[in-house]
């Protein structure tokens, strides 16, 4: 059916997310275990087919590819509750089964070993869907297989599906606190380059945003990969939900992205959810108030937002997305744009249109809410170009005493040099320039932008 | 003799042969005649439709009262020659009057009309002088009349018309017990409408004059009678003149052409003269066994009659002058001024028609005006018990037909009347049929009417109610019957019945209730109506967003040369898709797929142009007037239209001119929505394509890129910011206040008492909803779409020409021109852009290495002037736009201001940034 997506989980991160994500998808779409509708899923009024597709036996299948190098995680979903929903053919696992060693040079010189079969899946799919729209990766960018292995994938899929978007859901390393990978930058910066050239957009969820979400606003002291992961999924499954229930707008991605990506280079999104409550992780208070406003005005928090970064004084945002789910008067919208924008909540880029755009959907009917409404902000914000520079500066550490770059030499990329290093770092300082460079009023005349820039600053504070 | 009476009462054509043997008897042997009274006759009723033609007449009758006065001194000297005498006497008469007319022509050219008419009266009294004939009265059968009742006995000759007439003995010369007899006698027979032997009919009173005889046979009574019995005997008379001039009524009224109300209104009061016929009878009898008998005791014993038939007679002359069969009394009273010469100047000035009531004779009382007119009686007449009686009666024996007429209307939602009379009218000629070009709703609003004036008063209140249950059972009906079963059996017959609003009322809301079911649960309305909204609001737009991009290969063709069939093929296939929301909507069948070469804006441009008309039609396409140029440029895109047919009862509600409003609309959202999708494949190419990726040494093209995308940007801010507001802030509230209406009817229809909503409602509640849409979105003000079509045609061109740009910033981009791979670029992406180059941008590049650096600069200025342009064309109208919208917002359209907070940021950072909006904000 039209816009499909196909989504591919790479890695353990990205299959205990995706895991995590299908669970949620069919709870909202009443799909049982066994992949077939629950008898009270009767509504309607939803697409099932984005996601999923019918088998002979009218069961729903997701269209996803589940891929890692070691077995570990992919095990623990054909065993778990939901095992039955996946298309056996979809799962890749490595044929050695011995990971890729948190070691993104491992992961993508074992691409070219995978990459028969993966592509293989991926055209099975593809050619079961009738308009594909694009794909979804599920991955960390920290570890060994989903970076590595991602990286090589994105490469290839830009190149086999030019016309296809690509969006990825990657997730960033703890990089305040104790890493749980030690060479976590230099894996970072060598996806970042793969995310920076040939996906059209990343939302970006920081493992230490997240678990500061998720020990702020749950009251856990250490929260389990779990609960995080439960942050990702009702995150995932908010941003999707006007392609999933459908409305007058935003019914694909395409339009939700054209709208949040302005400028080609600065495609990095972040997000933030309100309200967390018991309904999608367990021992969340409630929050007493949920209007428009209450929502709108929580998700411009930057406590809400699921990244950490220092925003600077000219950090502003280049575009925004609101999902507002549930039920909603519009003009209760209206007035909550015109409060923010008198409050001046939020800032915006000088040189652009700035408007908060916002998506009206539905709720699932099948899982009930405490609250009335919930909200979702898609954001392309500045300041995401900290978290970048400091894992640039992270990896400048450790590339400046070559730390166990030992590990990295034996695999293929950089068997002849370490080239492959060096052109990531530009291609990611590259990046920070440009949203640095997007702070700045004459971002659209930048040789001679210094006679009107007084002025329009002035004007910016929108 | 009682059994001579009730001959007569049946047949008065054996009443004149009895007169004639009764005169003959009391009178002897006089019994021949002369053919030249019979001749005189015709001529004398004649000579009186003249009476009324001119104005002069009153003159003339002056000098015919005194031929007459002559006359019954010859009658009295049992003079023969009666003829002779006359003319002899008359002809003095005449002389004078032609001297003075001549007088008067020559002092007055406007008498000149007078004049004529007084000589046309010669030839009569020529002929009169001619030599008496032999009379010779005949009774002929009359031809049938379309009165089925009415008499066919041709009018007897009036007495004295009778050359010869054996007069009767004169009274002076009875004894008064005698007179008193005679009188008597004599009285029997004037009450039966005949001439006696001393009550004979007044001069001037001519049987064969319509008019006269409606409006009754004045009398006279033969001189030499006592004083005493005189008075008496004139007092009774009234009543014979009433009865006479009320047969005269019967027979007239009752003709088809007067309708069913009058033709009861007569046999009612048919049965009044029986009656009385009957009483005449009865007195008869007394008269000829009681001795007792006199002119007094049928004084007393007829008052009462004549009470009732007075009543009947002044209903009747009332009745008569509606119909303008009688003259009303203000035209009589102008024609008796002689001297106003003024208004017969006016009337020849109006057209030369001197014979009142000809310039209104199609002036027809029937059916509902008779009823009202019996009820204003009744009104009037309250406070006399014995008249109230009677015209209680009157009304309910005439309203029957037409609470028949009233129960077919509303009980079964048809109406038999060939008479033209009900206070509803049918035209036929627009049948259903025509709903599917009907965009005036002629169906519903002109296929019944209310016949204002022929509302009878009792039913004025109600009469939308009564129109209104008539025409929803009629539409119940058309659709497959009324429920007979919930008929109530007992109706009221006549308009008196104290159920009679009532019934109204309850058919009233039997036939709301039952259309309203037909078109809720039946037809499923709301389904409908959701079904619409799905495919033209494109709420949810999925499928079509489907459908758009698999037939955009034929979209994309010049509007001419579109494959309709093979659009609808696509269209059908799409919505057969099973898991979208519109495989489960039940009207799929009914969308079809059409073409309108003429642009929406042109359309509406014209529809709002059209000022001036009535405010229900601004909204109406004038489908038939100067067809606008088909554009040349529209493409399948821009030309794409639904239709949606309607099985019938539907249709009423969801009648053509609203699908064209639903076309609108969906018009105006397709666009918009076509424009975002062009925008996202814009946005696609910036995003995947090298050629925009890749970062040159070339810092202004760099700086052109950003101001493209940026520029982009903008135009999808304000293309999705305008569709937002469209659908979230216009469509979806105003759809579920609308919706919010119709539940509410819904819930109504559980109670069969609280009707408060109707069908008619329902559809003006939902032509509403359409025109707030169309008014906020912005469809309706020439201006703001003037202004909203420039800013889409710049959407349009701008991504029209996105490979246009990117070809140029291949070109001019030196990495990209070379065939050198730069080294910013990782293999990957050098060998796809290397594929994705046109084989034509390869040769150029070629040359491009040979070109000079002039020649990419002077390319950059070209590009960056291009870009320019845009940028300005695109800020300029959005300012105007943002500009109107204020203005507009604040004088019409409070809603807009939201739109306009929407679309403040869209020029900001330009040089068109909404300064004043701006302004606002700060503190």
């Amino acid at each position: 059916m039209p816009r499909e997506i196909i989504t591919i989980q790479a890695g353990q991160c990205g299959n205990s997310i995706g895991s995590q994500f299908w669970q949620q998808l069919c709870q909202e779409h009443g799909i049982s275990q066994d992949g077939n509708l629950e008898d009270f899923a009767t509504e309607g009024g939803d697409r099932k087919d984005v996601f999923y597709y019918q088998s002979d036996d009218t069961r729903y299948i997701p269209r996803a590819i589940l891929i890692d190098l070691e077995p570990r995680v992919l095990n623990s979903i054909q065993t778990g509750p939901y095992r039955n929903i996946y298309n056996p053919e979809n799962f890749y696992v490595g044929k050695n089964g011995m990971g890729a060693a948190n070691n993104w040079g491992d992961g993508y010189q074992s691409g070219e070993a995978v990459y028969e079969d993966v592509m293989e899946m991926i055209d099975r799919e593809a050619d079961g869907s009738d308009s594909l729209e694009g794909f979804m990766m599920l991955h960390s960018i920290a570890g060994g297989t989903g970076s590595g292995l991602g990286s090589f994938l994105l490469e290839r899929l830009n190149d086999r599906f030019p016309k296809k978007i690509i969006q990825t859901y990657s997730v960033f390393p703890n990089t305040t606190n104790a890493p749980d990978v030690v060479v976590h930058p230099y894996n970072s910066i060598l996806s970042m380059r793969r995310l920076t050239q040939n996906a059209d957009s990343v939302v970006v969820l920081d493992n230490g945003a997240l678990s500061h979400i998720a020990a702020d606003r749950l009251h856990v002291q250490e929260p389990s990969f779990q609960q995080t992961n439960q942050l990702v999924a009702t995150v995932m499954s908010a941003s999707t939900t006007t392609l999933r229930y459908p409305g007058y707008m935003h019914n694909d991605l395409v339009s939700i992205l054209a709208s949040l990506i302005p400028t080609p280079r600065c495609h990095f999104l972040m997000t933030a959810y309100t309200p967390f409550t018991g309904d999608q992780v367990e021992q969340a208070k409630t929050v007493r108030k949920t209007t428009v406003l209450d929502v709108m005005r929580r998700l411009l928090q930057p406590k809400n937002r699921m990244v950490s970064t220092v925003p600077g004084k000219k950090s502003c945002y280049i575009s925004i997305l609101n999902v507002i789910q549930g039920e909603v008067d519009p003009t209760d919208v209206h007035k909550s744009l015109l409060r923010i924008r008198e409050r001046k909540l939020a800032t915006f880029i000088p040189w652009g249109p700035a408007s908060i755009q916002v998506a009206l959907t539905k709720r699932s009917p099948y899982m009930p809410m405490s609250h009335r409404v919930s909200g979702l902000m898609l954001a392309n914000h500045t300041s995401i170009a900290t978290l970048f520079k400091r894992i640039l500066k992270q990896y400048d550490g450790m590339r400046k005493r070559n730390a166990f770059i030992e590990g990295y030499k034996k695999t293929a990329p950089f068997s002849e040099n370490l080239d492959e290093f060096d052109e990531a770092r530009q291609v990611v300082s590259d990046l920070v320039m440009e949203y640095e460079a997007a702070e700045d009023a004459d971002y659209l005349n930048p040789d001679n932008g210094d006679k009107a820039t007084s002025a329009e600053t002035d004007r910016r504070m929108a | 003799m009682s059994s001579g009476v009730r001959t007569r009462a049946s047949s008065r054509a054996n009443a004149f042969a009895d007169e004639r043997s009764r005169v003959s008897g009391a009178n002897g042997s006089f019994r021949s005649g002369t053919a030249d009274a019979k001749n005189a006759e015709p001529q004398l009723g004649a000579n009186e439709s003249n009476k009324r033609s001119s104005p002069g007449h009153a003159r003339e009758r002056l000098g015919k009262e005194r031929r007459f006065e002559e006359r019954k001194v010859i009658e009295r000297s049992f003079e023969a020659h009666v003829e002779r005498v006359t003319s002899r006497t008359a002809s003095p008469a005449k002389q004078e009057q032609q001297r003075r007319a001549q007088q008067q022509a020559e002092m007055r050219p406007a008498e000149m009309r007078r004049q004529k008419s007084s000589t046309e009266l010669r030839p009569r009294d020529v002929r009169a002088e001619t030599p008496p004939v032999v009379w010779n009265p005949e009774a002929s059968l009359l031809p049938h009349t379309s009165a089925a009742l009415a008499s066919r006995i041709s009018i007897p000759p009036i007495a004295f018309a009778i050359p010869f007439a054996p007069q009767p003995k004169p009274l002076n010369e009875l004894t008064l017990e005698a007179q008193e007899a005679a009188i008597v006698e004599d009285l029997l027979y004037v009450f039966m409408g005949y001439e006696g032997q001393y009550i004979r009919y007044a001069r001037g009173y001519s049987p064969n004059e319509e008019r006269d005889r409606l409006s009754g046979p004045p009398f006279r009574i033969l001189p030499g009678l006592d004083p005493s019995l005189h008075d008496l005997t004139k007092s009774m008379l009234k009543m014979a003149t009433y009865y006479s001039a009320l047969e005269a009524f019967v027979d007239v009224q009752s003709r088809e052409e007067f309708g069913a109300v009058n033709h009861a209104l007569c046999a009612s009061v048919r049965k009044c003269l029986q009656d009385y016929l009957v009483m005449i009878a009865q007195l008869e009898t007394q008269f000829l066994t009681s001795e007792s008998f006199t002119v007094h005791v049928l004084n007393i014993h007829t008052l009462p009659t004549c009470q009732m038939l007075s009543h009947l007679y002044a209903m009747a002359q009332e009745l008569l002058k509606k119909n303008a069969l009688l003259d009303d009394e203000s035209d009589e009273e102008d024609d008796d001024e002689i001297d106003d010469y003024d208004k017969v100047l006016e009337r020849l000035a109006e057209g030369g028609e001197l014979v009142p009531g000809s310039s209104k004779a199609l002036k027809v009382c029937k059916g509902g005006s008779v009823l009202g007119l019996l009820a204003s009686r009744l009104e009037s007449m309250g406070g006399d018990p014995a008249a109230r009686s009677l015209l209680t009666t009157l009304l309910r024996d005439a309203s029957r037909p037409y609470m028949k007429m009233l129960n077919e209307w509303l009980h079964h939602g048809s109406i038999h009347d060939p008479h033209a009379e009900f206070m509803i009218r049918e035209q036929k000629s627009i049948g259903r049929e025509r709903l599917e070009r009907d965009y005036i709703d002629e169906y519903w609003e002109r296929r019944y009417t209310i016949r204002d004036q022929d509302v009878p008063p009792q039913l004025e209140g109600v009469k939308e109610k009564v129109l209104l249950a008539g025409k929803y059972l009629n539409v119940v009906r058309e659709c497959g019957g009324v429920d007979v079963s919930k008929i109530v059996t007992e109706l009221p017959t006549s308009f008196d019945d104290k159920r009679f609003i009532e019934n109204v009322n309850n058919a009233y809301a039997h036939a709301n209730e039952s259309l309203m079911q037909l078109l809720l649960t039946t037809h499923e309305l709301p389904l409908r109506l959701r079904s619409l909204k799905h495919y033209f609001f494109l709420d949810p737009s999925d499928s079509f967003s489907y459908f758009l991009e698999l037939g955009s290969s034929e979209l994309r063709k010049p509007a001419k040369s579109v494959n309709t069939s093979k659009l609808q093929s696509l269209l059908d296939l799409v919505l057969r898709q099973p898991g979208t929301v519109a495989s489960l909507d039940p009207f799929k069948e009914d969308v079809k797929v059409e073409m309108n070469e003429i642009t929406l804006i042109n359309n509406l441009q014209r529809v709002v142009n059209i000022t001036g008309i009535e405010s229900g039609q601004v909204m109406q396409p004038v489908t038939n007037q100067q067809p606008i140029e088909p554009d040349k440029n529209a493409t399948g895109f821009t030309s794409l239209q639904l239709d949606y047919s309607v099985p019938f009862p539907v249709s009423l509600v969801i009648s053509r001119k609203t699908v064209w409003r639903y076309q609108a609309l969906f018009r105006f959202l397709l666009h918009l929505r076509y424009l975002e999708s062009q925008l996202s494949s814009t946005w696609q190419s910036h995003t995947g394509a090298v050629t925009w990726s890749h970062k040159g040494p070339n810092r202004e093209l760099e700086a052109l890129k950003r101001r493209t995308w940026t520029l982009r940007g903008r135009m999808l801010v304000y293309i999705q910011q305008v569709l937002y507001f469209c659908t979230a802030e216009v469509i979806e509230p105003n759809w579920t206040k609308f919706m919010s209406r119709l539940k509410a009817k819904d819930e109504m229809s559980d109670k069969p008492s609280g009707f408060n909503r109707t069908v008619d409602e329902l559809m003006q509640d939902h032509v509403d909803f359409l025109d707030t849409c169309l008014k906020e979105c912005m469809l309706t003000n020439s201006k703001l779409l003037k202004v909203n079509s420039k800013l889409m045609q710049a959407c349009a061109i701008f991504s029209q020409y996105t490979n246009f740009v990117t070809r140029e910033i291949e070109k001019i981009d030196p990495d990209l021109s070379s065939g050198i791979k730069p080294d910013t670029m990782t293999h990957d992406q050098w060998q796809r852009f290397q594929t994705t180059k046109v084989p034509s941008s390869r040769s150029t590049s070629a040359q491009n290495d040979a070109s000079t650096v002039d020649d990419t600069e002077a390319r950059m200025n070209h590009l960056s002037d291009i870009v320019r342009k845009w940028e300005s064309n695109f800020g300029r109208h959005m300012k105007i736009l943002s500009d109107s919208l204020n203005h507009y917002a604040a004088t019409e359209t409070v809603v807009l201001l939201s739109l306009c907070a929407r679309l403040s940021s869209v020029n900001q950072g330009t040089e068109w940034a909404a300064i004043g909006a701006e302004e606002d904000d700060q503190p």
